[in-house]
């Protein structure tokens, strides 16, 4: 085992997924045309799918990564590239430092015995068996007894709130339940990298709003390494720590939601966070400046961590810079009230 | 003009060119119109020297397996044989109340009580023996292939390939070839119909599994379970109600089977009781025996195909209270010193049936032979030797000549050029093919307008591909000797289909626009697709004698019945939207029905033709055993002679014209959902 603490959870290197006829060698000699984009173009010339093209990123420890993209973009291919679920045509995946993609399958099942797990859009539960059974189900895979394995099972169970259900069966619960024990499920094992396939995009949007509330809040306990996967903006944002945009098999932006937000690359990016209220996503620090200027006649009581939308609360009808203190209160920058209000503008294009 | 021919035009125009010039130069090249005896390769006998070698040498490994096998099947007999009826329906009414609670509790006493009642007790329980041996090994093998066909992709064609060929070929002729093998008794019928069996057990574990969600199986694979635990704890499991479904379907093939091999005969089991009676012209005791079988497929399908329900768990305790009932009345029966098995309440009942139809068709026979020969003479006859040959004194009051084909042919050409007129080119074309086809009589066609059409409407359906493969297997027939008795099978089944293609259009059209009208067709389908084959020749043998109209309504009956289905269903599901739509824009139901719903409905349709054609054909080589010619005669003839050249040639040739039909209406099916967007 090549257990390196110092590397990131995961790490993907140069990944692709091409599907067709002989995908590794015409990806082989494709890669000739030099660029990504010059080789997808080569492949889809010979009437192959690239569905993930060049992927790189890297997943810290306990960081939740979003990766987000539209139908047909590649983001569940990539998860299941990163899962194994289907082997990459060419590229790395690094959990812990080690390539996966060289693993023999008896470390492959270990390594999703004990170190992964995985939710799914439809929930993927196994119609035969009660709650706890499934819940238990990697536990049983694991070699685990009966007594141990209806033991976690009803902690996990709880952990998800579904403490009651346990005798259950999938097609007695509702989408929410559902989703739960598919939860509880992956939580089983206590594994330390979990993945969300659009987890919560089949729930209607009330109930999504509560698991997601209920998501952070377990993650805010164990502090998992997560890739989660929407193709919904304002999930992403709230809920990411980090944030890849993909479009046509290719990540065409990673960054914090502000970024995103604020700083989108193109206009793709940008075109998604249009509609989204960018005052609640962005924070202070994003238009302060580090040179204090001479003249601040007000202190409304910025701090650092405000988002646009308290601090222009604040400044409604201020025209002159303001301080900016952290934590101890000391002053850290300034900001001047007119770049709130210019950073909130949506464009108009 | 030529240039903006649709495909159907041209093919048609090649048809009607071809059939036109034969039927012109016919009469002084005969060549023409018979395959030339020259030119016909002894297919039958390389492939019984061929298939016979094979056979021998697998001979011993057969006799011994068939030695094997006989200790279970003795056991099982012995022990069915044996076990008080009492207890047996005791035991038969728990499993009901098991599976299906009061209903099939009731349905599983009464449909044994009256097995019981009926004096058929021992013969039945000989009959469930053989089904009670053959169904687990066809479960197993079946459910072998199908795990094997998902889990080595590569597999997948050829295995579903090899299940369409079984399916296909006729029932007899797996006979011949395992009689060869395995020597005369039950273990023929017992491994004929383990074969028959197992199909439907793969075809459905095979779709089940792969109907697993995709992410059920993922679920499993990140859960960390070995490939085999995915496999037996996942995604079987999860494949369930599909593979109840193929052990539904593959008890009731067992079942048929099971007494269609009573033709072998040596075992006294209860559709060798049918033959036997039937052909004593006892029609009393034949059809009480088949209504035992009826009884008994009723039975096993209903608790069965429960299986595949969602159903609520029921009290053991009644079941075991059935049970122990049972036990005490087999105690009881023999302290008293009352033989449980000579029940006979029915002794009486089969002779008066008997009497009955006697009777019946006594008073009735002018009627009766009245229906069967206008049949005959204005239907059937035409159709198999042509209207030149079918018009007789004795039959039309006048015999056709030349004035007459004038005539006919005269009319022919003014109903083509009205529709060509009106710019349905094809459609007149057609008609003109029609027109030469009724004239001549399928039977005697000239064999270049056969292949090139079945070649042409092969173009029409599918394209080159297709075609290729019409004309290839249809060449294999023509070659092979067999040409003749095929275009008699044709011609029966042809006629059968289109019989029950106009029949049970409108019988679906009826059911689908009068809920009343299906509410009394639905379980009349049903019971018609449980019966076993063979008990349909009973009632038409009662009424019609030993011929070829009687074989002629056997085939309708049970081939009908999908033609039905298919139609009412295809009608019913039209997306809601669409009648709304219709609606909408103000159309009357019929308006509806006719420009909405049948074009929508036109592949399901079309599918259910394809199922009325693959059942014509199965119940074929059935009916040979009340009087058809053609292959089916041929294999039956083959079976009672042991003649594996000719039971296995004229089954293969048998099953090409069933796969070629299968081939050609599956194309248009397709073609049509294609141009729906579905």
């Amino acid at each position: 085992m090549t257990k390196n603490s110092s590397a990131p959870a995961i790490a993907v290197e140069d990944l692709w997924q091409v599907f067709g006829p002989n995908a590794t060698a015409a990806l082989r000699d494709a890669r000739g045309a030099g660029s990504p984009q010059a080789t997808a173009e080569a492949l889809e010339n010979k009437g192959l799918i690239p569905a993930v093209r060049d992927a790189r990123f890297e997943v810290r420890s306990g960081e939740l990564f979003v990766i987000m993209g539209l139908s047909g973009s590649g983001k569940s291919t990539l998860v299941r590239c990163i899962s194994l679920l289907v082997t990459p045509t060419a590229g790395a995946v690094r959990i812990d430092g080690e390539d996966i993609l060289q693993a023999s399958e008896k470390r492959l099942i270990e390594l999703r015995r004990h170190k992964l797990g995985m939710v799914f859009q439809h929930f993927g539960l196994f119609p035969h068996m009660s709650v706890a059974d499934n819940v238990g189900f990697p536990l049983k895979m694991q070699g685990a007894g009966k007594a141990e394995r209806r033991k976690r099972a009803m902690e996990v169970i709880e952990l998800v709130g579904l403490e009651g259900r346990e005798d259950a069966y999938p097609r007695e619960l509702s989408g929410g339940q559902r989703q739960r024990v598919g939860i509880a499920r992956s939580l089983a094992v206590n594994p330390d990298i979990w993945f969300l396939d659009e987890p919560f995009s089949a729930l209607d949007p009330l109930i999504r709003r509560q698991l997601q509330d209920e998501f952070l809040h377990i993650q805010a306990t164990l502090k998992k390494s997560i890739v989660f996967i929407t193709h919904d903006i304002t999930e992403a944002l709230k809920l990411a720590d980090r944030i890849a945009i993909m479009k046509d098999g290719e990540i065409v932006q990673i960054g914090t939601p502000e970024e995103i937000v604020l700083r989108p690359v193109n206009d793709y990016v940008a075109e998604f966070s249009k509609d989204v209220a960018k005052g609640r996503h962005a924070r202070v620090e994003s238009v302060m400046l580090r040179d204090l200027p001479t003249h601040m006649p007000d202190d409304p009581g910025l701090r650092i961590g405000m988002t646009l939308d308290t601090a222009l609360a604040k400044c409604m009808s201020l025209y002159e810079p303001v301080p900016v203190r952290d934590g101890t209160g000391t002053v850290v920058g300034a900001v001047q009230p007119a770049d709130l209000a210019a950073a909130l503008q949506v464009d108009e294009g | 003009m030529s240039l903006s021919l649709t495909r159907g035009a041209q093919a048609a125009l090649l048809v009607l060119a071809v059939a036109v010039i034969t039927r012109l130069l016919g009469g002084q090249m005969a060549w023409l119109v018979g395959w030339p005896e020259a030119l016909t390769v002894p297919m039958t006998e390389w492939v019984g020297a061929a298939v016979g070698s094979f056979l021998s040498v697998f001979k011993p490994i057969a006799r011994f397996f068939s030695l094997l096998l006989s200790y279970p099947m003795t056991w099982i007999g012995a022990l069915l044989g044996y076990a008080p009826w009492p207890l047996v329906l005791g035991g038969v009414t728990a499993l009901g109340w098991m599976i299906g609670g009061l209903r099939l509790a009731a349905l599983g006493f009464f449909g044994l009580g009256f097995v019981v009642l009926s004096g058929y007790w021992a013969e039945s329980m000989n009959t469930l023996a053989l089904v009670v041996v053959s169904v687990p090994l066809a479960l197993v093998t079946g459910a072998a292939i199908g795990i094997l066909a998902y889990e080595y992709p590569r597999l997948k064609g050829p295995v579903q390939a090899l299940l369409d060929i079984m399916q296909t070929v006729p029932t007899f002729a797996y006979l011949t070839p395992l009689l060869v093998l395995f020597g005369f008794g039950p273990v023929v019928g017992l491994i004929a119909s383990a074969i028959y069996a197992a199909p439907p057990m793969a075809r459905n574990v095979l779709l089940g599994l792969e109907r697993v969600e995709h992410e059920i199986r993922e679920a499993a694979v990140m859960s960390g379970g070995t490939r085999r635990q995915q496999l037996f704890l996942v995604e079987l499991p999860a494949a369930t109600t599909q593979i109840m479904v193929g052990i539904n379907q593959s008890l009731m093939a067992a079942l048929s089977m099971v007494i269609i091999a009573a033709v072998i005969g040596g075992f006294d089991d209860i559709g060798w009781e049918v033959l036997l009676t039937m052909r004593k012209a006892l029609f009393g005791q034949s059809f009480l025996a088949g209504l035992v079988i009826v009884v008994f497929a009723v039975v096993i399908d209903r608790m069965s195909g429960a299986l595949a329900l969602q159903r609520p768990a029921q009290d053991r305790r009644v079941a075991w209270a059935m049970l122990a009932a049972g036990l005490a009345v087999s105690g009881w029966a023999l302290a008293a010193g009352w033989n449980p098995d000579g029940v006979a309440a029915f002794d009486g009942v089969a002779d008066r049936v008997d009497d009955a139809v006697g009777r019946f068709t006594a008073t009735n026979g002018a009627a009766l032979d009245a229906v069967k020969n206008n049949a005959m003479f204005y239907g059937l006859l035409p159709l198999r030797i042509g209207l030149a040959d079918a018009v007789l004194p004795f039959t039309w009051g006048f015999s056709w000549t030349a004035k007459h084909g004038a005539i006919f042919y005269g009319a022919t050409a003014a109903i083509a050029g009205f529709l060509v007129w009106r710019g349905h080119l094809t459609a007149g074309l057609v008609i003109g093919v029609l027109a030469i086809m009724l004239e001549t009589g399928i039977s005697q066609l000239p064999w270049p307008v056969v292949i090139v059409g079945a070649g042409a409407l092969g173009w029409v359906s599918g394209g080159w591909k297709l075609t290729r493969l019409v004309v290839i297997l249809l060449g294999l027939i023509l070659i092979s000797g067999l040409w003749e008795r095929a275009l008699l099978s044709l011609y029966l089944s042809g006629a059968s289909v289109v019989a029950c293609a106009i029949l049970g259009g409108a019988l679906g059209l009826w059911g689908a626009v009068s809920e009343t009208a299906w509410r009394v067709l639905r379980p009349v389908c049903d019971l018609l697709q449980t019966i076993p084959l063979f008990v349909f020749l009973i009632p038409v043998l009662m009424f019609f004698q030993i011929g070829e109209f009687s074989a002629f309504l056997a085939i309708c009956l049970y081939a009908i019945v999908p033609m039905i289905r298919y139609t009412r269903h295809g009608l019913i599901n039209t997306p809601e939207e669409l009648i709304e739509a219709a609606q909408a824009t103000g159309a009357g139901r019929w308006q509806t029905l006719f420009e909405v719903r049948a074009p929508y409905a036109a592949p399901t349709i079309l599918l259910g033709l394809n199922q009325t054609i693959l059942y014509a054909f199965a119940m074929l080589v059935i009916a040979a055993l009340i009087g058809t010619t053609g292959l089916g005669q041929s294999i039956y003839l083959a079976l009672g002679q042991a003649d594996v050249g000719l039971g296995v040639t004229a089954g293969a040739a048998m099953a090409i014209l069933a796969l070629v039909a299968d081939r050609l209406v599956q194309g248009f099916a397709e073609e049509r959902r294609r141009a729906l967007g579905l």
